[in-house]
Protein backbone atom coordinates (compact mmCIF):
# COMPACT_ATOMS: atom_id res chain seq x y z
CA UNK A 1 0.00 0.00 0.00
CA UNK A 2 1.02 3.44 -0.06
CA UNK A 3 3.35 5.00 2.35
CA UNK A 4 3.43 8.92 2.46
CA UNK A 5 2.14 11.14 4.57
CA UNK A 6 -1.40 11.67 3.59
CA UNK A 7 -1.63 7.59 2.87
CA UNK A 8 -0.70 7.25 6.52
CA UNK A 9 -3.20 9.65 8.02
CA UNK A 10 -6.05 8.02 5.50
CA UNK A 11 -4.90 4.47 6.89
CA UNK A 12 -4.78 5.79 10.64
CA UNK A 13 -8.15 7.82 10.57
CA UNK A 14 -10.19 4.83 8.88
CA UNK A 15 -8.27 2.50 11.14
CA UNK A 16 -9.89 4.48 14.21
CA UNK A 17 -13.36 5.48 12.73
CA UNK A 18 -14.23 2.04 11.63
CA UNK A 19 -12.25 -1.05 12.85
CA UNK A 20 -11.60 -3.21 9.66
CA UNK A 21 -10.64 -6.63 9.17
CA UNK A 22 -9.16 -5.14 5.92
CA UNK A 23 -7.57 -2.23 4.88
CA UNK A 24 -5.91 -1.34 1.47
CA UNK A 25 -4.91 2.30 1.00
CA UNK A 26 -3.70 3.32 -2.77
CA UNK A 27 -2.09 5.86 -3.71
CA UNK A 28 -3.41 6.44 -7.71
CA UNK A 29 -2.27 10.04 -7.69
CA UNK A 30 0.81 9.80 -10.56
CA UNK A 31 -2.09 8.49 -12.81
CA UNK A 32 -4.13 11.25 -12.57
CA UNK A 33 -2.06 14.56 -13.31
CA UNK A 34 -0.67 15.41 -10.41
CA UNK A 35 3.17 16.88 -9.95
CA UNK A 36 5.07 13.73 -9.16
CA UNK A 37 5.58 12.99 -5.58
CA UNK A 38 1.41 14.87 -4.81
CA UNK A 39 -0.48 12.72 -2.73
CA UNK A 40 -3.90 13.81 -4.19
CA UNK A 41 -6.13 10.92 -5.67
CA UNK A 42 -6.84 7.48 -3.53
CA UNK A 43 -8.27 4.62 -3.56
CA UNK A 44 -9.40 2.50 -0.54
CA UNK A 45 -10.93 -1.05 0.17
CA UNK A 46 -12.35 -1.28 3.93
CA UNK A 47 -13.49 -4.02 5.25
CA UNK A 48 -15.74 -3.48 8.34
CA UNK A 49 -18.75 -4.74 10.42
CA UNK A 50 -19.60 -1.11 10.71
CA UNK A 51 -21.25 -1.55 7.44
CA UNK A 52 -23.27 -3.77 8.24
CA UNK A 53 -27.18 -2.72 7.28
CA UNK A 54 -26.02 -0.25 5.76
CA UNK A 55 -26.70 0.97 2.00
CA UNK A 56 -23.67 1.75 -0.22
CA UNK A 57 -24.18 5.57 0.24
CA UNK A 58 -24.51 5.59 4.21
CA UNK A 59 -20.89 3.28 3.70
CA UNK A 60 -19.85 6.11 1.64
CA UNK A 61 -20.52 8.41 4.16
CA UNK A 62 -18.89 7.01 6.81
CA UNK A 63 -15.56 6.76 5.04
CA UNK A 64 -15.82 10.10 4.26
CA UNK A 65 -16.83 11.66 7.78
CA UNK A 66 -13.21 9.77 8.80
CA UNK A 67 -11.46 11.72 6.38
CA UNK A 68 -13.64 14.89 6.34
CA UNK A 69 -10.20 17.23 7.24
CA UNK A 70 -8.38 15.58 4.03
CA UNK A 71 -11.42 15.70 1.69
CA UNK A 72 -11.68 19.19 2.35
CA UNK A 73 -7.73 19.76 1.63
CA UNK A 74 -5.36 17.82 -0.59
CA UNK A 75 -7.36 14.94 -1.07
CA UNK A 76 -9.13 15.23 -4.64
CA UNK A 77 -10.27 11.77 -5.19
CA UNK A 78 -11.36 9.15 -3.33
CA UNK A 79 -12.49 5.71 -4.83
CA UNK A 80 -13.96 3.62 -1.96
CA UNK A 81 -14.84 -0.15 -1.72
CA UNK A 82 -16.97 -0.86 1.29
CA UNK A 83 -17.73 -4.21 2.35
CA UNK A 84 -19.05 -5.84 5.33
CA UNK A 85 -16.19 -8.76 6.35
CA UNK A 86 -19.10 -11.55 5.02
CA UNK A 87 -18.85 -9.76 1.64
CA UNK A 88 -15.33 -9.57 1.49
CA UNK A 89 -15.03 -13.24 2.23
CA UNK A 90 -17.29 -14.13 -0.28
CA UNK A 91 -15.58 -11.93 -2.94
CA UNK A 92 -11.72 -10.50 -1.90
CA UNK A 93 -11.19 -8.36 -4.95
CA UNK A 94 -12.33 -4.42 -5.42
CA UNK A 95 -12.89 -3.91 -9.40
CA UNK A 96 -10.37 -2.11 -11.43
CA UNK A 97 -10.35 1.69 -11.28
CA UNK A 98 -11.41 3.52 -14.43
CA UNK A 99 -8.58 4.93 -16.65
CA UNK A 100 -7.96 8.60 -15.59
CA UNK A 101 -8.77 11.31 -18.54
CA UNK A 102 -6.54 14.03 -17.42
CA UNK A 103 -8.23 14.68 -14.22
CA UNK A 104 -6.75 17.31 -12.24
CA UNK A 105 -4.51 18.95 -15.38
CA UNK A 106 -8.36 19.95 -16.35
CA UNK A 107 -8.40 21.72 -12.74
CA UNK A 108 -7.98 26.16 -13.43
CA UNK A 109 -5.39 27.52 -10.72
CA UNK A 110 -6.95 26.88 -7.55
CA UNK A 111 -7.60 29.90 -5.23
CA UNK B 1 -18.35 2.76 -27.50
CA UNK B 2 -15.28 5.18 -26.92
CA UNK B 3 -11.95 3.39 -26.78
CA UNK B 4 -10.87 4.98 -23.54
CA UNK B 5 -12.85 2.08 -21.20
CA UNK B 6 -9.72 -0.39 -20.38
CA UNK B 7 -10.54 -3.52 -21.99
CA UNK B 8 -9.97 -5.22 -18.28
CA UNK B 9 -12.49 -2.98 -16.86
CA UNK B 10 -15.92 -5.02 -17.95
CA UNK B 11 -19.09 -3.79 -18.17
CA UNK B 12 -20.85 -7.24 -19.29
CA UNK B 13 -24.93 -7.42 -19.99
CA UNK B 14 -25.29 -9.86 -16.92
CA UNK B 15 -25.71 -6.68 -15.05
CA UNK B 16 -29.51 -6.65 -16.59
CA UNK B 17 -30.66 -8.81 -14.46
CA UNK B 18 -33.28 -6.74 -12.46
CA UNK B 19 -33.83 -8.15 -9.02
CA UNK B 20 -36.66 -6.50 -6.80
CA UNK B 21 -36.01 -3.06 -6.28
CA UNK B 22 -35.09 -1.96 -2.72
CA UNK B 23 -35.52 1.90 -1.98
CA UNK B 24 -32.73 4.14 -2.96
CA UNK B 25 -31.13 4.40 0.38
CA UNK B 26 -31.93 7.36 2.09
CA UNK B 27 -29.68 10.53 2.10
CA UNK B 28 -27.77 11.45 5.61
CA UNK B 29 -29.80 13.02 7.44
CA UNK B 30 -29.92 16.51 7.66
CA UNK B 31 -25.93 16.21 6.64
CA UNK B 32 -26.80 18.73 3.63
CA UNK B 33 -27.47 21.66 5.33
CA UNK B 34 -24.95 23.84 6.71
CA UNK B 35 -21.00 23.81 6.27
CA UNK B 36 -18.77 25.54 4.49
CA UNK B 37 -18.73 28.43 1.86
CA UNK B 38 -21.96 28.75 0.28
CA UNK B 39 -23.01 30.66 -3.15
CA UNK B 40 -24.45 33.95 -2.67
CA UNK B 41 -28.48 33.49 -2.82
CA UNK B 42 -29.55 33.60 -6.26
CA UNK B 43 -26.03 32.07 -7.55
CA UNK B 44 -25.20 28.96 -9.37
CA UNK B 45 -23.81 27.53 -6.23
CA UNK B 46 -27.17 28.15 -3.80
CA UNK B 47 -29.38 25.40 -2.40
CA UNK B 48 -31.68 27.04 -4.15
CA UNK B 49 -30.18 27.46 -7.64
CA UNK B 50 -28.97 23.34 -7.49
CA UNK B 51 -32.47 22.43 -6.37
CA UNK B 52 -34.13 23.93 -9.72
CA UNK B 53 -31.06 22.22 -11.53
CA UNK B 54 -30.96 18.34 -9.89
CA UNK B 55 -35.04 18.75 -10.36
CA UNK B 56 -35.08 19.56 -13.90
CA UNK B 57 -34.85 16.22 -15.45
CA UNK B 58 -35.23 12.45 -14.01
CA UNK B 59 -31.70 11.74 -14.27
CA UNK B 60 -28.85 14.52 -13.82
CA UNK B 61 -24.64 14.78 -13.17
CA UNK B 62 -22.63 16.40 -12.23
CA UNK B 63 -19.44 15.65 -13.71
CA UNK B 64 -16.16 17.10 -15.23
CA UNK B 65 -16.25 18.10 -18.92
CA UNK B 66 -19.27 16.89 -20.67
CA UNK B 67 -20.67 13.62 -21.69
CA UNK B 68 -19.10 13.79 -25.57
CA UNK B 69 -16.30 15.18 -23.90
CA UNK B 70 -15.25 14.09 -20.41
CA UNK B 71 -12.32 15.35 -18.62
CA UNK B 72 -12.17 12.73 -15.87
CA UNK B 73 -12.18 8.85 -15.17
CA UNK B 74 -14.35 8.93 -13.04
CA UNK B 75 -17.01 11.24 -14.75
CA UNK B 76 -16.26 9.33 -17.74
CA UNK B 77 -17.18 6.16 -15.93
CA UNK B 78 -20.84 7.67 -14.99
CA UNK B 79 -21.35 8.16 -18.87
CA UNK B 80 -20.28 5.10 -19.88
CA UNK B 81 -22.50 3.33 -17.78
CA UNK B 82 -25.66 5.48 -18.65
CA UNK B 83 -24.62 4.55 -22.24
CA UNK B 84 -24.56 1.14 -21.55
CA UNK B 85 -28.06 1.64 -20.37
CA UNK B 86 -29.08 3.98 -23.24
CA UNK B 87 -29.58 6.63 -21.40
CA UNK B 88 -28.48 9.02 -23.51
CA UNK B 89 -30.78 12.34 -22.49
CA UNK B 90 -30.22 13.57 -19.45
CA UNK B 91 -29.04 17.09 -17.86
CA UNK B 92 -24.89 16.53 -17.62
CA UNK B 93 -23.52 19.79 -15.87
CA UNK B 94 -19.53 20.99 -16.40
CA UNK B 95 -18.47 21.85 -12.69
CA UNK B 96 -15.26 23.04 -14.32
CA UNK B 97 -17.18 25.60 -15.90
CA UNK B 98 -18.31 26.74 -13.12
CA UNK B 99 -16.50 27.24 -9.12
CA UNK B 100 -19.88 28.28 -7.68
CA UNK B 101 -21.63 25.18 -8.73
CA UNK B 102 -18.48 23.12 -7.79
CA UNK B 103 -18.41 23.98 -4.43
CA UNK B 104 -22.70 24.49 -4.23
CA UNK B 105 -23.32 20.69 -5.18
CA UNK B 106 -20.94 19.43 -2.72
CA UNK B 107 -22.96 21.34 -0.09
CA UNK B 108 -26.28 20.13 -1.27
CA UNK B 109 -25.76 16.94 -1.47
CA UNK B 110 -22.91 16.75 1.85
CA UNK B 111 -20.68 14.88 -0.76
CA UNK B 112 -16.96 16.06 -1.34
CA UNK B 113 -16.45 14.52 -5.05
CA UNK B 114 -17.64 14.99 -8.02
CA UNK B 115 -19.14 13.00 -10.33
CA UNK B 116 -22.43 12.86 -8.88
CA UNK B 117 -25.47 11.30 -10.11
CA UNK B 118 -29.06 12.16 -9.18
CA UNK B 119 -32.28 10.07 -10.25
CA UNK B 120 -35.46 12.14 -9.61
CA UNK B 121 -33.97 14.64 -7.87
CA UNK B 122 -32.44 12.12 -5.17
CA UNK B 123 -28.62 12.23 -4.81
CA UNK B 124 -27.68 8.68 -5.44
CA UNK B 125 -23.87 8.84 -5.05
CA UNK B 126 -20.91 8.98 -7.13
CA UNK B 127 -18.90 6.09 -9.89
CA UNK B 128 -18.49 4.29 -7.32
CA UNK B 129 -22.22 3.24 -6.82
CA UNK B 130 -23.20 4.26 -9.97
CA UNK B 131 -21.16 1.21 -10.84
CA UNK B 132 -21.86 -1.21 -8.14
CA UNK B 133 -25.80 -0.41 -9.15
CA UNK B 134 -24.71 -1.38 -12.83
CA UNK B 135 -23.17 -4.50 -11.32
CA UNK B 136 -26.17 -5.62 -9.01
CA UNK B 137 -29.15 -4.73 -11.52
CA UNK B 138 -30.07 -1.93 -8.97
CA UNK B 139 -29.67 0.52 -11.89
CA UNK B 140 -31.98 -1.20 -14.14
CA UNK B 141 -34.61 -0.78 -11.53
CA UNK B 142 -34.23 2.69 -10.53
CA UNK B 143 -34.29 3.45 -14.26
CA UNK B 144 -37.56 1.53 -14.56
CA UNK B 145 -39.32 3.39 -11.61
CA UNK B 146 -38.00 6.84 -13.52
CA UNK B 147 -40.09 5.43 -16.88
CA UNK B 148 -36.94 4.95 -18.56
CA UNK B 149 -36.35 1.26 -20.11
CA UNK B 150 -32.27 0.04 -19.83
CA UNK B 151 -30.95 -1.13 -22.99
CA UNK B 152 -29.77 -3.97 -21.37
CA UNK B 153 -33.16 -5.67 -21.21
CA UNK B 154 -33.01 -5.79 -24.42
CA UNK B 155 -29.83 -6.53 -25.20
CA UNK B 156 -30.54 -9.56 -22.83
CA UNK B 157 -33.76 -10.76 -24.46
CA UNK B 158 -31.32 -10.50 -27.60
CA UNK B 159 -29.19 -13.33 -26.10
CA UNK B 160 -32.20 -15.23 -25.07
CA UNK B 161 -33.27 -15.88 -28.30
CA UNK B 162 -30.06 -17.24 -29.56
Amino acid sequence: GATGPLASTIRAKLAEALEPTHLEVLDESPWHGGPPGTESHFSVVVVSGRFQGLPPLQRHRLVHAALSAELAGPLHALAIVARTPQQWESDPHAPPAPPCLGGSKHDRRRG
Amino acid sequence: MSGVVRAAWRLGAGAARGRSGRPLSQAAAGGAEGGGAEGGSGGSGSREAVERLVREHPVVVFMKGSPAQPLCGFSNAVVQILRLHGVEDYRAHDVLQDPDLRQGIKNYSNWPTIPQVYLNGEFVGGCDILLQMHQNGDLVEELKKLGIRSALLDAEKDQDKK
